[in-house]
């Protein structure tokens, strides 16, 4: 019986060629473009582009311009502007993603003589610019930070005595003729990454996840919804005299939206696998079961919905509603990460949630099932809930309605 | 068919939607073979009748059998073949796909599935159109797969809610015969129709539902000749509704009104030349005649007399 209805919604599915394009090109195509903006964000592609400009020329002022156009992370526009209006403009009308103007002697302590233009829509430019130059000006121009620190040691030690002040000075005057002078003390910060466990690249990793179940919470709740024609259209009533009842026709499609989402998930891994070097083989069990786990959740959510609803634009808005605010928080359109922390708190009881990390902890941090039950029980639970919730709901509607 | 041949039962039926009462011990039976027609005004009980004897209204008095068998048991709404209003078929599968699916649905293993497509065509007349899609069939066709697809298994009593809405003469002429001929196979078929020509052109039986009860039965001839005994109606429409000394007259001689006084109409014994003779009667009393017919009463007539009537009532026991 549960055949006879898997295959209504099989030819339903193959001769609605616009169905079949939102389950089956649409969601690899957004994780591609998705991965590849967010890659580039957040990896070794990330490359601001900066307006430079000098109001004071000097010597320091050039040797930094020339040590950051170096900088294989920074793109410079060709021009190098002599006003700071100038620099703000191209910042301003979007040229530049932020700018640096240097407008005064780069060895004075009393101003800041470096100032860097942000947009407000892109703060994090302005920090990623100023740690570079606090970076280049450590590395490639020594003398100038030590010239700037100069005044407030003498100060802290109750001033030098001529002497100290003629050594200081010979010392800085060699640290700006040396080229690329190697610093012996070790640097008191050292970066080391973690993760990687799973081998897969952490943006291709958490965004196929991401886009993964997004695309299964959308497909579940439209396909779910052919419920509400089939209530209303008398089927259910037809069916509900014949031999199964109802709850044939609930367990049908549940056993389709699964069956599907596994299908989009396998989709969007393989083109991720293809694409972008995730290593899906490594650790196929598990992705499998997490797949699984996230289909099931998917489908029990998508018949509770349409079981609720009355109309299919009824379900369709709340369906809509449901799934951005719900992707939106649980980390499908941004990582949680960024999020503030109360909004983390609230995004770890979404659907999306659970499913991106189970995804990120398997695929990236190779963790095995001791470590993703969790959100592996929560979506199985989740699922079950919601097939049961659309069993007795369309059970009570048959007597109700 | 089991028991005393009859395909529906139902004893003394009373339903409640909480505190209103729409069943008010209706009782019905058609026997197999019979077309039963059930007539009746909107919100009068036809489709909570039909509810019930799919087991989906539980009642709080009375009893319903689906060939001898009470409806509570599973395996006699499975007697039942049920035809919803609306198409009830998937528009993007064709008409075998669907049969075949609504064959597997109604119990049928693969193999009587296909004997019953077989058989289905033929008896619903859809053999040309079986491979096509539903969604491309005209309104007839679609009427015809809809019936088909309720018969598969055979049922003691299949249920035809308002069969022939939205279809052209041509094919309503159609799905009368076919109704006709699968009542000739022994089904027992409940009929609801608003249709009063199609009443009593299919119906062995009609029943008035008026009020959550059954208020007149019987074999529709018989009914119209039981109600009006050979009597004529003169219909008369008039362009205006006259003033009120004028309808007046029309009531004491006899007159009914309807349609907010637009159209009257009497019964009596008419003969040739008498219509033309009321009309300039009428017109020289002051009335605006557009029309005036003089035709024989049918179920139609009585439906309009049975709703005055408990329209009456109903006003008089609120006074």
């Amino acid at each position: 019986m549960i055949g006879a209805m898997l295959r209504v919604m099989l030819l339903h599915l193959v001769r609605d060629r616009g169905a079949l394009a939102m389950a089956f090109v649409l969601p690899p195509l957004i994780f591609l473009i998705f991965a590849a903006i967010f890659s580039s964000t957040s990896g070794d592609e990330l490359r601001l582009k900066v307006a430079f400009g000098i109001g004071v020329p000097s010597e320091s002022a050039s040797r930094l311009e020339k040590a950051l156009r170096a900088e294989p992370s920074l793109r410079f526009l060709e021009q190098t502007y002599d006003q700071g209006k100038e620099t703000a403009l191209q910042v301003e009308s979007g040229n530049a993603d932020v700018g640096l103007f240097i407008r005064g002697d780069l060895g004075s302590a009393e101003t800041s003589p470096a100032v860097v233009l942000v947009d407000p829509g892109k703060l994090m430019a302005g920090a990623i610019l100023s740690g570079q130059i606090q970076r280049v000006i450590g590395l490639e121009l020594p003398d100038i930070g030590l010239a700037r620190t100069a005044p407030a040691i003498e100060s802290l030690v109750g001033g030098f005595t001529p002497e100290q002040t003629a050594r200081l000075t010979a010392a800085i005057d060699t640290l700006a003729t040396e080229q690329n002078s190697e610093n012996d003390a070790a640097e008191l910060v050292e970066t080391t990454l973690l993760g990687g466990n799973g081998k897969s690249g952490p943006t291709v990793t958490y965004y196929a996840g991401a886009v993964a179940i997004l695309f299964l919470l959308f497909s579940a709740m439209q396909t779910a919804a052919t419920l509400i024609e089939e209530r209303n259209s008398g089927i259910v009533d037809r069916i509900a005299v014949g031999h199964t009842g109802t709850d044939v026709v609930v367990f049908g499609k549940f056993l389709f939206i699964t069956l599907l989402g596994i299908m989009q998930a396998g989709l969007i891994f393989t083109v991720a696998a293809l694409v972008n070097g995730l290593k899906l083989m490594d650790q196929l069990p598990l992705w499998g079961l997490t797949t699984l786990a996230a289909a099931l959740m998917v489908a029990g959510l998508g018949l509770a919905v349409a079981s609720l609803c009355t109309s299919k634009q009824q379900a369709q808005t709340i369906s809509n509603f449901v799934v951005l605010v719900s992707s939106a928080v649980g980390g499908s359109m941004v990582p949680r990460f960024l999020m503030p922390p109360w909004l983390q708190d609230i995004g770890w009881f979404t659907p999306n949630a659970w499913a991106i990390e189970s995804y990120h902890g398997v695929l990236w941090r190779g963790e095995g099932l001791d470590v993703i039950w969790s959100p592996l029980l929560r979506m199985v639970v989740a699922g079950l809930l919601g097939l049961a919730t659309a069993v007795v709901v369309s059970r009570a509607r048959l007597k109700l309605s | 068919m089991t028991g005393d041949g009859k395909a529906l039962s139902v004893v003394g039926l009373e339903t409640r939607y909480g505190d209103r009462q729409v069943l008010r011990g209706l009782s019905l039976d058609v026997e197999a073979g019979q077309i039963y027609g059930l007539l009746g005004p909107n919100g009068a009980g036809k489709t909570t009748l039909i509810r019930s004897i799919c087991g989906r209204v539980k009642p709080v008095a009375g009893s319903i059998k689906i060939a001898g068998q009470p409806n509570s048991q599973r395996s006699a709404l499975r007697r039942i073949g049920l035809v919803p209003q609306e198409i009830a078929l998937y528009h993007y599968l064709t008409v075998r796909e669907n049969l075949t699916v609504f064959g597997r649905l109604s119990g049928l293993s693969r193999y009587e599935t296909s004997k019953a497509i077989d058989w289905v065509m033929e008896a619903a007349g859809i053999t040309q159109r079986i491979d096509e899609r539903v969604e491309i069939l005209s309104g007839g066709w679609r009427r015809r797969a809809n019936i088909a697809a309720a018969i598969l298994h055979q049922p003691a009593l299949l249920i035809l809610d308002e069969p022939t809405v939205g279809v052209d003469v041509e094919a309503r002429n159609g799905l009368h015969d076919l109704i006709k001929e699968l009542s000739r196979t022994g089904m027992g078929v409940l009929l609801t129709t608003h249709d009063m020509e199609q009443a009593e052109a299919l119906c062995d039986q009609v029943g008035f539902l008026q009020h959550g009860r059954i208020d007149l039965a019987g074999n529709p001839r018989e009914l119209v000749e039981n109600a009006y005994h050979g009597h004529k109606e003169i219909i008369v429409d008039l362009r205006e509704p006259a003033s009120p000394r004028l309808n007046a007259q029309l009531v004491n001689s006899g007159f009914q009104a309807a349609n907010a006084g637009r159209t009257w109409s009497s019964f009596g014994q008419f003969g040739k030349g008498d219509a033309e003779h009321i009309s300039a009667q009428l017109e020289q009393a002051g009335f605006a005649v557009r029309e005036l017919r003089v035709r024989q009463p049918g179920l139609d007539s009585l439906f309009i007399q049975l709703n005055r009537e408990a329209a009456e009532a109903s006003s008089e026991q609120a006074a």
